[in-house]
């Protein structure tokens, strides 16, 4: 923008835009040292049939700018599956709320869910509690970044 | 008066640890990357600029 375009910042009669009081933008999302979960991640560490292979299809779904697997990241909070009717519900949350990627994670794990031998319909239940923090990232995830050049 | 960019107020807690040499002797640019769920930081070992989540 050019001196000439910018307003007047003096003489400005713009509304000083505090939004105190009304729902925050979530990008600006603190982060800061969490305590991480006593039950979190989950990983599928014991998981046997329909749940198991869920949880394989799960770990091929990589995040979208770096490549971690979802589950690493730490973002699959439960996994169930009704084996009688075929249905799969997966808990997951986002590293934020306004993630740009929200749809797209969504429906690549719906989608990978329901090619899984065993599973009729799948839901994918996007939670928020308890907090995603960086404690969530497994082992490997940290692995993973680190060698993609992400410090974590 | 023009708002400043919240996310400049995020605290830091303690140097990021460098990616491709592990030094610690890092400073970070800015409390946000390309993506809002990380930071951009500049190692002064091996004088690399790297992301670190959160």
């Amino acid at each position: 923008m050019s001196d000439a375009e910018r307003p007047d910042e003096a003489g400005a009669d713009l509304p000083d835009e505090t939004f105190e009081g009304e729902p925050r933008y979530c990008s600006y999302t603190e982060y800061s040292a969490g305590t991480g979960h006593p039950d979190l991640p989950r990983t599928g560490e014991g998981a046997s049939g329909i749940e198991r292979r869920v949880w394989d299809v799960l770990y091929e779904v990589e995040d979208p700018e770096m490549p971690v697997s979802i589950v690493d990241l730490g973002l699959i909070y439960n996994v169930y599956v009704d084996s009688a009717s075929g249905e799969a519900r997966v808990d997951m949350t986002l590293t934020y709320t306004g993630c740009p990627a929200r749809d797209y994670l969504l429906s690549s794990v719906e989608r990978a869910v329901e090619s899984v031998d065993g599973v009729e319909d799948a839901l994918v239940n996007l939670v928020w509690s308890p907090e995603w923090s960086v404690e969530m990232v497994t082992e490997e995830g940290r692995e993973a970044l680190r060698e993609f050049g992400v410090s974590i | 008066m023009r708002r400043l960019d919240p996310s400049v107020d995020v605290a830091s807690d303690g140097p990021a640890t460098c990616p491709y040499c592990g030094s610690e002797e890092t400073t970070r640019e800015h409390p946000r990357g390309p993506s809002l769920c990380k930071s951009i930081h500049y190692c002064n070992s091996c004088e690399e600029s790297f992301e670190k989540m959160g």
